[in-house]
């Protein structure tokens, strides 16, 4: 219908134009803008009016664990994610084609797989009497199998596991974009590579670094699916307490302020991220 | 001295077989301003790619001071670069960038500060201390990067068409730049270009490449005045060939026939040739006269095409009446122009000892 | 030098050897699964005792798996139409229009993509409470467009961008009506981005599990629901073979998308 509407006259009606966003819009006003403020004024009505959930969200020691654990969870990943997808990310721009197409297709693959999937893959690779417990007992590392899931461990390696990919990927277009010729300088005044890696590299990449960190960071603060199924229930994390509240509690005000919560540092973060690099990635 | 400053030793340069440099071969004396000068693809960028060690080549040896540079990896060999590219750190003030070789060397902070004023001093970017590489123009980016490359006092500084990306009447101004900061400093320059009229300007020697080897090496009037081959009297200066036969040669002299019978003997030779090969006869648009009264007495007969108004001088482009364009440039005010018009028959001359014959 | 692989010398080994272990680390679980998903053992001991095809037998003897699947390839196939359709229309409207706060619909538009998906699923799940929508096709199709729409809005409105316009004003200058020159001109020539957000919204709908959780009822539930619940009682062998089905899928939409990548360039 707005097409047709377009047929008759495009030029010199602004309204057609903003017509044509209509359908887009109400469906995020109605079903996401309008149901997320129900959920969040909810967090000050009920079960009466007042903050007390929030006094009590943040009052209390077993929330601030999981507060705390979102936090040490979330960092941890974002660290690792970095610490391994940097290399990659670097060696990918300049490595031959045909290896770097190769690692190109497993990163994708590894994304594109359906997530409950990845994670089954761990939950299983991961139990007591899993192939990773195995191969370390079988080298005579350890002696007993590690407590590998159901627990914080468990949810960084699974969540480790699905952010590599989103570090590696912009920060190869970063790394691609500096003139090899930079770097070239750089050796010829005498830097080593180890000066050049830390005094010229790094900080050309710093762009893609921080906005990649903060982007698996943001990520990693409101996931759900994994830590429910790899940290179990005692280490809890910020999105499952949410869901917790909702589903088990019927607690929507609880819910409700648990959601604003992770709400605000995410948009305060996203907003930092914007400030910094601009609208882009 | 038994040995030269910077030699160059039979250097070879294949990427899958094919060769980009396949011999060359040059003494450097210490202080000079040499320019590697060619088109693309001549392999004077490749030779100098590999003298900064970005490169190995497949054969041969560099040599500083007698010493093989040849293991020495590139931030070892204590040579300053000045790129085609800008390549200053874009996330580094104009000082940090030329502080930054001193800076991997460990020198002194006191010591660094020094130097850092000394070089903006010396390419005049004096104040410029805290901007940063990308709200300069070209031209001040190059000159930091010279800044940069000479901090650490190179014993030798290579400059790979540095200002190829610039606009002509800032090229000329940062010429007359480098020549400066040359003569101050006494560094030993190695400089490839293209651009002919860049390497004329600028350079004690220069060293003409062309399909991986070095053509011709010798100061611009060398060159100029003798050129080896072909290729270094085509790209060195206007010039046109005429093509002939070769009659006769003695004493390093040529004989030709040109094609409608007209023989010129005392022409220099370049090269091997027997009586009756095909030659080349070149001659310098400045150097050829014109004579609008036509043809006569050993003149070569031909007809004016064009005329055209280049400010300071007249180009006047003739045919040879056996099709070979031939062109002749007049300064301005010169009486023959005013009675040369296009279509006119003229006659060309030439004095044999300037002109050159190529087998 | 630290941007020319052929002259980092040691350093060349060390990268090379990171890249593998990191393509290994990526790779592990995904060949694992298929390995085991042919296993004999149920208590997915690995290297497995014996091979076997039961547990995809199993798989294709419960009705429920089928039906899962089916629910959420007709979820998937109505998001993946909508969003492009909605996603076109508004990505029209965002690069052609030039109306005040045009670039804060935009960003509005993208937003539900970088929200916690947690928070919108328990926000919608409570609205849909109230409207009666959870547990029916309507409520999914809805649901996940609008986390959909995000792909489609930023694929279209960045191939708009990209076509030169000139070109379309030369079409209706030829005689074609404004009409006709967007469908004969300009569709085929944002093709790329009409594919990019059909996959894109495909795969967030089929893949989502959040929203779907939430709004699952004992009668519709889409695959990633059934997973989810069935993980949640135990880890059998069942779960691995249609994991590989759903990997094999991947790899099938990956090639797709190569070869349509590698057509348009032609």
């Amino acid at each position: 219908m707005a097409l047709l509407t377009l047929s008759r006259s495009s030029v010199g009606l602004p309204g057609r134009n903003l017509l044509l966003t209509l359908p887009a819009l109400l469906l995020v006003v109605f079903f996401f803008l309008l149901p997320v403020a129900i959920l969040l004024s909810r967090s000050v009505t009920e079960p009466t009016l007042g903050l007390h959930n929030y006094v009590e969200l943040l009052g209390s020691p077993t929330y601030l664990k999981i507060f705390y654990n979102t936090f040490l969870v979330s960092s941890l990943v974002t660290i690792i994610s970095l610490l391994i997808g940097f290399p990659v990310a670097w060696a990918l721009a300049i490595m031959p084609r045909g290896l770097s197409s190769v690692v190109f297709a497993i990163l994708l693959l590894s994304m594109w797989t359906n997530l409950l999937a990845r994670t089954y893959a761990w939950m299983v690779l991961l139990q007591r009497t899993g192939v990773i417990n195995k191969t370390l007992m079988g080298l005579g590392i350890i002696d007993q199998p590690l407590q590998l899931v159901n627990n914080l461990v468990g949810v960084t390696i699974g969540m480790t596991y699905i952010m590599v990919p989103f570090i590696v990927i912009p920060l190869h277009g970063v790394i691609r974009k500096i003139d090899p010729a930079i770097l070239q300088a750089a050796a010829l005044c005498g830097a080593s590579r180890w000066q050049a890696l830390r005094m010229v590299l790094i900080p050309l990449a710093r762009p893609g670094i921080f906005s990649g960190a903060l982007m698996v960071f943001v990520m990693s603060l409101g996931y759900f699916v994994t830590p429910a199924l790899l940290g179990g229930t005692a280490n809890m994390m910020l999105a499952e307490l949410i869901a917790q509240f909702v589903q088990s509690l019927l607690n929507w005000g609880m819910g409700g302020a648990a959601a604003l919560v992770l709400l605000s540092v995410t948009m305060a973060l996203y907003i930092l991220q914007v400030r910094l690099f601009g609208a882009k990635g | 001295m038994t040995h030269p400053f910077l030699e160059i030793r039979g250097i070879r340069k294949e990427y899958a077989m094919i060769p980009a440099v396949r011999d060359v071969s040059l003494n450097i004396r210490k202080g000079e301003f040499m320019t590697f000068l060619g088109p693309s693809g001549s392999g004077k960028s490749t030779t100098l790619f590999i003298l900064a060690g970005f490169q190995d080549p497949t054969a041969g040896d560099i040599l500083l001071e007698g010493k093989s540079l040849l293991s020495t990896p590139s931030q070892h060999r204590n040579i300053g670069m000045v790129f085609q590219r800008y390549t200053l750190f874009p996330h580094l003030t104009v000082a940090e960038n030329i502080a930054f070789p001193l800076k991997v060397r460990r020198w002194p902070k006191a010591r660094i500060e020094a130097k850092v004023a000394e070089m903006l001093r010396l390419v005049r970017l004096e104040g410029f201390e805290t901007r940063k590489p990308a709200t300069m123009s070209g031209g001040q980016q190059q000159r930091v990067a010279l800044a940069r490359a000479l901090a650490y006092d190179p014993p030798v500084l290579l400059m790979d068409e540095p200002l190829s990306a610039l606009d002509k009447r800032l090229r000329e101004e940062i010429q007359v730049e480098i020549r400066r900061i040359h003569q101050q400093t006494g560094v030993t320059i190695l400089y490839v270009t293209h651009d002919q009229e860049e390497a004329l300007r600028m350079s004690d020697r220069i060293a003409v490449f062309s399909k991986g080897v070095i053509d011709q090496v010798g100061t611009g009037e060398e060159l100029y005045a003798n050129p080896a081959t072909r290729f270094v009297a085509g790209f060195i200066g206007d010039s046109d060939f005429i093509d002939c036969e070769l009659r006769g040669a003695a004493g390093g002299k040529a004989k030709v026939a040109l094609k409608d019978g007209l023989e010129i003997g005392g022409i220099p030779l370049h090269g091997e040739g027997k009586p009756g090969a095909r030659v080349a006869l070149m001659l310098r648009p400045e150097r050829t006269r014109i004579d609008p009264a036509g043809a006569s007495g050993g003149a070569i007969p031909a007809v004016v095409t064009d005329i055209t108004f280049l400010g300071s001088n007249v180009h006047v482009a003739t045919e040879t009446e056996t099709g070979a364009p031939v062109s002749v440039r007049l300064p301005f005010g010169h009486p023959s122009i005013s009675a040369l018009a296009r279509g006119q028959k003229v006659g060309l001359g030439f004095d044999p000892a300037e002109a050159h014959v190529f087998s | 030098m630290l941007l020319n692989f052929d002259s980092l010398g040691s350093w060349r080994w060390v990268l090379t050897i990171i890249v593998v272990m990191v393509a290994a680390f990526l790779l592990l679980p995904i060949v694992f699964i298929a390995a085991l998903s042919f296993g004999s053992s149920q208590w997915l001991i690995f290297p497995p005792p014996g091979w076997t095809t039961k547990w995809y037998h199993d798989l294709f003897a419960d009705p429920s798996w089928l039906k899962a699947a089916w629910t959420s390839l007709r979820i998937a196939v109505a998001v993946s139409f909508l969003s492009v359709l909605i996603g076109l229309v508004a990505s029209f409207g965002l690069v052609r229009g030039s109306f005040p706060g045009r670039a804060f619909l935009r960003g509005l538009f993208i937003t539900p993509m970088i929200l916690p998906v947690v928070v919108l699923a328990v926000a919608i799940y409570a609205f849909f409470l109230r409207i009666g929508l959870n547990g029916t096709v309507a409520g999914f199709v809805i649901a996940h467009l609008v986390v959909a729409l995000p792909f489609s809005i930023l694929a279209l409105t960045t191939a708009l961008e990209e076509f030169d316009r000139s070109i379309e004003d030369a079409a209706v200058l030829c005689g074609a009506s404004p009409f006709e020159a967007k469908l004969r001109i300009t569709l085929p020539s944002i093709s790329h981005g009409l594919f990019a957000a059909a996959i894109f919204s495909f795969l967030t709908s089929w893949d989502e599990v959040v929203l779907a959780i939430f709004m699952a009822s004992p009668t519709l539930q889409t695959l990633p629901v059934k997973i989810w619940s069935t993980l949640r009682q135990d880890l059998t062998p069942v779960i691995a073979a249609a994991s590989t089905l759903l990997i094999c899928l991947t790899i099938i939409l990956m090639l797709i998308a190569a070869a349509v990548k590698k057509g348009l360039k032609k």
